[in-house]
């Protein structure tokens, strides 16, 4: 296997025509990269308008949502009236046997009211009245 | 073959500009014509086409109890409703929906065969459980639709819509119905009570929108537009004490049957700060149940009688008469004098006399007013003159409205001074005729009594609040009538007509209260003169009486029959009788209620004594 020979010696020599003006290149780089802008800039404008009516979408959505939820908070703020109705709440009582009492136990208390007396020695002496109730 | 010469292809380039210049010039034209010249009637036609302006309903205010508890509240619920111009088949559609929101099918058919109208209700408000089911039925037919399940496909629901309308819902029912009132089904609009009289602030501002929608009606999504937003009504909170209500209305059925009265009336104030605790009328009504309301509007239901009806007080007025005698310094409670059996006035063919007092003696005004004599009260009027009696009665109320926040209220009537011309005028006053007032105007007077003198607006808003958090506390009107010292003197001797006098059956175990029994002749409007069967009988009461907190007035409107007693048959038609029983029974369950601790030795419970630990 032979080597590839050079061919330098063959080529011309580089040689400087006077008075010829030096034609450059177009630069296409900056083409490049203006196109390249303007393309970025097109996707990022549908970008942003999909993101925006999305996000729109999102918000309706949300909305929708609290209005059923505020509907549903009104629901039950009504439920709960109804359940808390004394005339409901009396025949519930009833059912389960409970009735007011039919005399009335008084409960004395000496250390209540007294307010020069130790606030731990009260408390003590209450929760021993307390604590001695059926 | 001629090839065309130069002259021949410019005629035909020519030419062709030529028609596309007159294209272009016309079409230049015609969008200069829709642009600019008719510009305004196209942008309105596709306005028209395309927006809608909408109302937001504003949310309609909610009035509380006095623990921000709702009493009447509006809920948005579903409703099922239909386009009958899209069914094809309104019997298949009301066979199907019919079960589904508990109506009738032959009802809903019917409401859907009109093929002329674009718009029927099948159901309003229905419930959750059924918005559910119907909207689970709407999804399958849908699904049929697009063909997903063809073999189960139904045109039934074509046309079938549901929406969210407001609902004025009462979730206590019949608890203080005629206080709070009603409003119209349809557009929520106030017709009685509360919510008529506060209609104004409950009802809020309607907001704007503008809606894109496309050819088929179909909102086109973020075409939505807020003009104007929708401002929520303003919130009541009412001084009802729901229980107290509850027990007040109770003992006024309850008395509607057991003294067979043909009404009964119950207010229940807190005397030191004049705030409505309860106010219950009986017969009363359910504004949920709105099939009722005809009949509740013939049986007199819708009334708040302790407003809007006005009596004579009879007896319960001589605290007037005592009180003002005694502030002006005429007399004492010991002062005595001899009170015949049987009293004349001149102009009067019969003379006045006392209820089972068949002889003259010697009695005090204390005694007087203990004993409700008739004769006693009318000497003590004669001491103090028509001038300032009136005054007194002025001052104490009569007359006048009590207030503006309770719906319905009538002044009553006091004749000028002037008009008392008649020998009879000042005597008959005094003893509580010739005199018109209401349960209401009753209760803020002996409520002065129990407020030391000073007389204070009964109201039953405690405030407002508007959307925005603001509050508008209201501050009720006060006056001083009568002097403290009068004051304490004055539940002193009522305290002795419920311990030895004509209201025994007012006591309570535990508490020392006081009160005055009244019972009057019914006076009829239409006949124009005095029933002889039907009377008035009235207790009005204060608890705890040396320390109060509630004052109770009870007034029934023609109780009947007897009752047994231990010793004795005792006649319903005296409010000693009849209505006295009642402020006990409504008096205990209040203060217990209020978690006022009884006043009077009760029996200690010696197991509770610390001394025994």
């Amino acid at each position: 296997m032979s080597l590839p020979q050079s061919h330098a010696g063959d080529r011309p020599s580089l040689e400087v025509i006077p008075g010829a003006t030096r034609k450059l290149r177009p630069k296409i780089s900056h083409w490049i990269l203006f196109g390249f802008a303007v393309i970025v800039a097109f996707f990022g404008l549908i970008y942003s308008r999909i993101s925006l009516d999305s996000s729109a979408f999102e918000i309706q959505e949300l909305e929708a949502q609290i209005a059923v939820q505020e509907d549903l908070h009104w629901q039950l703020r009504y439920e709960l009236a109804q359940i808390q109705d004394p005339a409901r709440l009396e025949i519930e009582i009833a059912q389960l046997g409970l009735e007011y009492p039919a005399e009335r136990i008084g409960l004395s208390v000496p250390v209540v009211g007294i307010d020069q007396l130790d606030p731990d020695y009260r408390w003590a002496q209450l929760k021993a009245i307390l604590s001695a109730q059926p | 073959m001629l090839r065309p010469t130069w002259r021949t292809r410019d005629l035909r380039v020519v030419l062709v500009g030529v028609v596309f210049l007159l294209a272009w010039i016309g079409i230049g034209y015609r969008l200069f014509q829709v642009q600019v010249v008719e510009a305004a009637t196209f942008e309105a036609d596709g306005n028209d086409q395309r927006i809608r302006y909408e109302d937001i309903a504003a949310k309609r205010g909610t009035i509380y109890d006095r623990e921000y508890i709702e009493l009447a509240v509006s809920v948005d619920l579903p409703s099922v409703i239909a386009d009958p111009a899209l069914i094809a088949d309104p019997a298949e559609t009301a066979r199907v929906l019919a079960p589904l929101v508990g109506g009738n099918v032959a009802d809903i058919a019917e409401s859907l065969s009109r093929p002329d109208s674009r718009f029927a209700y099948v159901a309003k408000h229905i419930t959750i459980e059924q918005e559910k089911e119907v909207e689970a039925e709407m999804e399958l037919a849908a699904e049929c639709r697009s063909g997903d399940y063809p073999a189960s496909c139904s045109a039934a629901l074509d046309g079938i819509y549901m929406r969210n309308e407001p609902l004025r819902v009462y979730p206590s029912g019949d608890l203080a119905a005629q206080v709070l009132g009603l409003v119209q089904q349809d557009d929520q609009k106030g017709l009685e009570g509360l919510e008529a009289l506060y209609d104004e602030q409950l009802t809020g501002t309607p907001g704007t929108k503008v809606l894109e929608r496309d050819p088929a009606g179909i909102p086109i999504p973020l075409g939505e537009l807020l003009i104007e937003p929708a401002v929520a009504g303003v919130d009541l909170r009412t001084t009802i004490d729901r229980e107290i209500q509850h027990f007040a209305q109770q003992a006024a059925a309850d008395a509607m049957v057991d003294t067979g009265a043909k009404a009964a009336t119950i207010v229940v104030i807190s005397p030191r700060n004049g705030e409505i605790l309860a106010m219950a009328s009986a017969p009363t009504f359910d504004p949920n149940d709105r099939g009722s309301i005809g009949e509740a509007i013939e049986a007199g239901a819708l009334r708040n009688r302790a407003v809007t009806d006005v009596y004579e007080p009879g007896s319960t007025l001589k605290v007037v008469t005592v009180a003002a005698a005694l502030d002006s310094g005429i007399v004492t409670p010991q002062t005595g004098w001899w009170v015949p059996a049987a009293y004349e006035v001149e102009g009067k063919e019969d003379p006045y006399t006392d209820v089972k007092r068949e002889e003259g003696r010697q009695m005090s005004v204390a005694e007087i007013l203990t004993k409700s004599s008739n004769v006693g009260t009318i000497q003590i009027q004669e001491r103090l003159g028509n001038d300032l009696h009136h005054e007194y009665l002025e001052r104490f109320g009569l007359g006048q409205f009590t207030g503006d926040s309770v719906p319905g209220e009538v002044p009553g009537l006091l004749r000028p001074v002037n008009d008392w011309v008649s020998a009879t005028a000042g005597a008959s006053t005094a003893i509580g005729y010739r005199v018109d007032v209401t349960a209401l105007q009753m209760a803020a007077l002996f409520g002065t009594i129990a407020n030391d003198g000073v007389w204070v607006e009964p109201h039953i808003v405690s405030e407002m609040i508007h959307p925005d958090g603001s509050r508008d506390v209201t501050v009720p009107r006060q006056r001083p009538v009568i002097s403290e010292a009068t004051a304490r003197q004055m539940r002193e001797l009522l305290q002795g007509v419920v311990e030895q006098g004509t209201g025994r059956r007012a006591a309570i175990e535990g508490f020392a209260v006081g009160g005055k029994t009244g019972t009057t002749e019914k006076f009829l409007p239409e006949q124009g003169a005095y029933s002889e069967d039907d009377r008035i009988a009235s207790f009005i009461g204060i608890a705890p009486i040396d320390n109060p907190e509630i004052v109770i007035a009870v007034v029934l409107d023609s109780p009947h029959g007897e009752v047994q007693e231990e010793d004795q048959i005792a006649e319903l038609q005296f409010g000693g009788v009849s209505a006295a029983p009642i402020f006990a029974r409504v008096a205990r369950a209040a203060l217990q209620a209020l978690g006022v601790a009884p006043d009077l030795g009760v029996a200690p419970d010696p197991g509770a004594e610390p001394d025994d630990q």
